[in-house]
């Protein structure tokens, strides 16, 4: 599995797996060694390999809280979110006049760090993935609409005058042209949202939950001070966001294979 | 001044839609209250709690005007908004610990340092990602698992570590607003520094140009256009990060500590002012970071 | 600016009493936000009783995120306060907390039902949502739970559904809760200030249901007390903490405005410290800072009656966890 996702996310150079992993492998050396070592309590750093009991013995634990948060409050507010970005930029390309100010309210409205709007969305959309989804959501609109706006700006003047000459309407520019061009900024924005969306999610059940969810069992197991167990749930929320940020690196390779910045070594 | 114009459009459609949504969101609240006090108020079959916002607004027109002087309201009115973001800038001594000003100060210093901190190993990273092979293989997986950490998760950790070692204050904010600014600027920065194609980077090659002159002369300008958007993202994460930060610390100072403190006594206007305080530090960062941009695409061709 | 005059004052009465050693520093670091809930120690460190005692406090303030269980485990604090259940769950977790003083005698917390949904009496919880608080205090509520043989896996005929209430009253005003946790000396207020009556609500006692739990006590590590001098410091920190309550308790309105003037957030309200000073002066007046032993077994077979996969908080008979060794030289 982790050999698969770090196989994914390496940019396929030739690479392999053996570096990432042999780098990985020396910090958690490191750690084991450091922890038992330097005799550091357990309730401020387990060892690794007292995290690695854990997640076998709580599996069953940590697959609920991951489908609660991830599959259930991160991807549906991805989806919203990221669709919603695109969606507005598209609208404000249509409409020039408002585009510009399309652009400089969102900037200020995004700005707002989530933080604040986790406990006012919870209130509005009760305690469970609803209102996680709901965060998320307003967390990937701002970096999608930003990147897609940016993105349809890339192509040139030449090859847009060039689709005039063609009698190309704006639908068929837009398609045969623009979208194309715009694919790696707009990649690049969707990959900003897979972390982001995650890092929401858990953020969000900080400020209340149903009593499952990987957010949830953070918070309530450090002040348990079973710190075994949050480290199991930081080391699935990093396969799933790596897994995340793999697939969505699979698909810009298919879409944008043509680009410079996809050339193999 | 086209700009302004279209701003002041979208901004009066929004305020037009937040004023509107008020008396649906808090009407619940004022039928309960209004009908405990004695008012007469139609309150459908089953009662208040599954009754539907919409059909008791119609119902009590009556309620609407207190639906926007509620002290702690489901969605505070706009107007009640800017009164608290006045009362707490322009109301109150800039040194105050009521001031808002005073807040935004604290929490702009941990930004600032953690960008900054941000920026420069970001740029490092892709630089050394770009160029050394076994960097890019090794590290960028490395890179990418970082950023799912959840960063709030670990941030008490993170400080009491610190604690541990003595050091307090400003610099574990900035570790993790540096922490979370410094991704965005390696994504962008990688994908700019790649993005010269192969005919530009063949004619440096019949140039005879060596790598640190292929870098300085197109991978480095090549890369501006993309770094520029990710900078812009970087700021405004990192500001997430500051007052995330401001969280752990035991809600000491700061525009996090005040949205904290807000939130457990259920001050809503105190939480949007806090929120909309953040954001107006932010588009001032963003701006400037926009500013930039302008100055210095244009200096390099870029401008269309 | 006050303070700064204050204390510029008592050194220089120090220094002309020609008493001019080095002050002992002691970290206390707070189970949560600067409120009345810790006006004793506020009180103390502004009215100059921990300077006589030659002490130079710092009072770091808890947050939602911060177990200050772990902070003194990690060094970051001489002395915490915790509740006592969170206490000996770290104890059984390798961080060896040992009890000191217990100023607060009884506790303040409780289940605050709205009367319309209809819940009356415990008999009444089975299928309704309840708000809890986690990060070390959902112990008593768990123990309670499993007193009444109710689930707390989803609400059915037999079991309730838990919600992790963040800290404040929102789900109780919002609908979305039938029964939320609240402290009588904060939370119970902000539901009043709300717009509720007493007469609305039905207020369910920790410690009138018989699971009662010892809250804010005073914690140090086992080790750190086998250094003479630090015992020595911590005898000297109990006793002028415990009469910063004292003074607290007999001048509710100037302990409020000690609190909020150390507040940083700006975020307080004179009037809810005030109302708060008067409620925890209600918890705090049954103790003279020795913890009674008679508490500390009542505690301890509540935890130990309700053991289960949802509540591990502890799982064997705590051995060592309290002291009257401080106490006793304190309050001589």
């Amino acid at each position: 599995m982790m050999a698969l996702v770090v196989s994914l996310v390496s940019s396929g150079r030739r690479a392999g797996v053996l570096p990432p992993l042999v780098l990985g492998a020396a910090i958690l050396l490191l750690w084991e060694v450091g922890t038992r070592g330097f005799g550091v309590p357990s309730v401020i750093l387990p060892p690794v390999s007292a995290i690695a009991v854990r997640m076998v013995a709580s599996h069953a634990t940590l697959w609920e809280d991951f489908s609660q948060t991830f599959l259930k409050g991160a991807l549906s507010g991805y989806i919203i979110g990221c669709g919603a970005g695109f969606l507005l930029a598209l609208f404000s390309d249509r409409v020039p006049f408002l585009q510009r100010g399309l652009l400089q309210v969102g900037n200020f409205l995004a700005a707002m760090p989530i933080i604040g709007i986790a406990p006012i969305l919870v209130m509005w959309f009760g305690f469970d993935w609803q209102s996680k989804a709901a965060v998320v959501a307003v967390m990937c609109f701002f970096p999608m609409l930003v990147n897609t706006v940016q993105g349809l700006a890339a192509a040139g003047a030449m090859q847009r005058d060039l689709m005039r000459t063609y009698a190309a309407s704006y639908g068929q520019s837009m398609t045969k042209l623009r979208l194309p061009a715009a694919a790696p900024f707009i990649f690049n924005g969707l990959k900003i949202c897979t972390t982001l969306a995650l890092i929401g999610a858990i953020v969000a059940e900080f400020f209340g939950s149903p009593i499952r969810g990987m957010g949830f069992r953070i918070s309530t197991e450090v002040g348990r001070l079973n710190l075994d167990m949050v480290w199991a749930e930081i080391v699935v929320a990093a396969l799933a966001g790596s897994a995340f940020y793999g697939v969505i690196t699979l698909l810009e390779r298919a879409a944008t294979f043509w680009h410079p910045s996809q050339r193999r070594g | 001044m086209r700009t302004m114009q279209s701003v002041l459009i979208v901004v009066g459609g929004i305020m037009a839609i937040w004023l509107a949504a008020v008396p649906f969101m808090n009407i619940k609240w004022e039928a309960n209250m209004a009908s405990r006090a004695g008012v007469e108020v139609s309150i459908p079959e089953g009662g208040l709690r599954r009754a539907s916002a919409v059909a008791l607004v119609f119902t009590n027109p009556h309620l609407i005007p207190g639906t926007y002087v509620q002290e702690k309201p489901r969605l505070p009115g706009p107007q009640q908004v800017v009164a608290e973001l006045w009362a707490t800038t322009a109301g109150e001594a800039v040194t105050s610990n009521r001031s808002l000003v005073y807040h935004a100060g604290v929490t702009l210093t941990g930004t600032v340092a953690g960008f900054l901190f941000g920026t420069a190993l970001g740029v490092l990273l892709a630089v050394a990602i770009v160029h050394v092979r076994v960097i890019d293989a090794s590290i960028m997986p490395w890179v990418i698992a970082s950023q799912t950490i959840p960063i709030l998760a670990l941030a008490p950790m993170i400080i009491v570590v610190m604690n541990s070692v003595g050091i307090t204050g400003l610099v574990p904010k900035a570790i993790i607003s540096a922490y979370l600014s410094f991704f965005p600027v390696v994504v962008g920065m990688v994908k700019g520094l790649r993005s010269p194609d192969a005919m530009q980077m063949d004619l440096l090659k019949t140039y005879n140009a060596s790598a640190a002159q292929t870098f300085w002369k197109l991978r480095l300008p090549a890369a501006a256009p993309f770094l520029f958007p990710s900078l812009k993202i970087g700021i405004a994460a990192s500001l997430v990060g500051a007052i995330v930060g401001e969280l752990p610390t035991g809600a000491v100072a700061g525009l996090g500590a005040r949205l904290l403190a807000g939130s457990y006594y259920g001050q809503t206007v105190q939480i949007w002012s806090a929120l909309f305080g953040a954001a107006i530090l932010a588009a001032i960062l963003v701006g400037a970071v926009g500013l930039i941009q302008a100055f210095a695409l244009k200096r390099m061709g870029f401008a269309r | 600016m006050k303070r700064l005059i204050a204390s510029t004052l008592a050194g220089a009465m120090v220094f002309a009493g020609g008493a001019a050693w080095a002050q002992d520093a002691v970290t206390l670091q707070l189970k949560w936000v600067t409120q009345a809930q810790f006006a004793g120690y506020y009180v103390a460190k502004d009215k100059g009783f921990y300077e006589e005692e030659n002490l130079e406090v710092t009072i770091k303030p808890g947050g939602p995120d911060i177990a200050p269980e772990q902070v003194i485990a990690g060094g970051g604090a001489d002395v915490i306060t915790t509740w006592m259940a969170a206490g000996l769950a770290a104890r059984e977790r390798g961080v060896p907390l040992v009890n000191i003083a217990q100023p607060f005698k009884t506790g303040g917390l409780q289940l605050t039902c709205l009367k319309e949904t209809g819940v009356e009496t415990p008999e009444d919880f089975a299928g309704r949502t309840l708000g809890v608080w986690f990060f070390g205090n959902e112990y008593p509520f768990y123990a309670w739970m499993a007193k009444l043989g109710l689930e707390t896996d989803g609400a059915d005929d037999n079991g309730v559904t838990v919600l992790k209430q963040a800290f404040n009253v929102d789900p109780l005003l919002q609908g979305q809760a039938d029964c939320i946790s609240t402290m009588t000396y904060n939370e119970y207020g902000q539901v009043l200030d709300a717009g509720y009556t007493a007469d609305d609500l039905v207020n369910f006692n920790y410690l009138e249901q018989g699971i009662g739990m010892l809250e804010d006590g005073l914690y140090v590590l086992e080790d750190s007390l086998e250094d003479p001098a630090f015992a020595d410091k911590m005898v000297r920190f109990v006793r002028a903490s415990m009469k910063g309550w004292k003074y607290a308790a007999e001048n509710p309105e100037e302990a409020a405005q000690i609190v909020v003037d150390n507040d940083t957030t700006g975020a307080q309200t004179l009037a809810h410290q005030t109302y708060m000073m008067s409620e925890v002066a209600k918890l705090t007046a049954g103790s003279n800072g020795a913890l009674d032993p008679a508490d500390y077994e009542q505690t301890v077979a509540t935890l130990l009656s309700a053991v289960s996969e949802e509540n591990p908080a502890i799982t064997t008979e705590p051995e060592g966890a309290w002291t009257h060794m401080i106490s006793d030289q304190a309050l001589q």
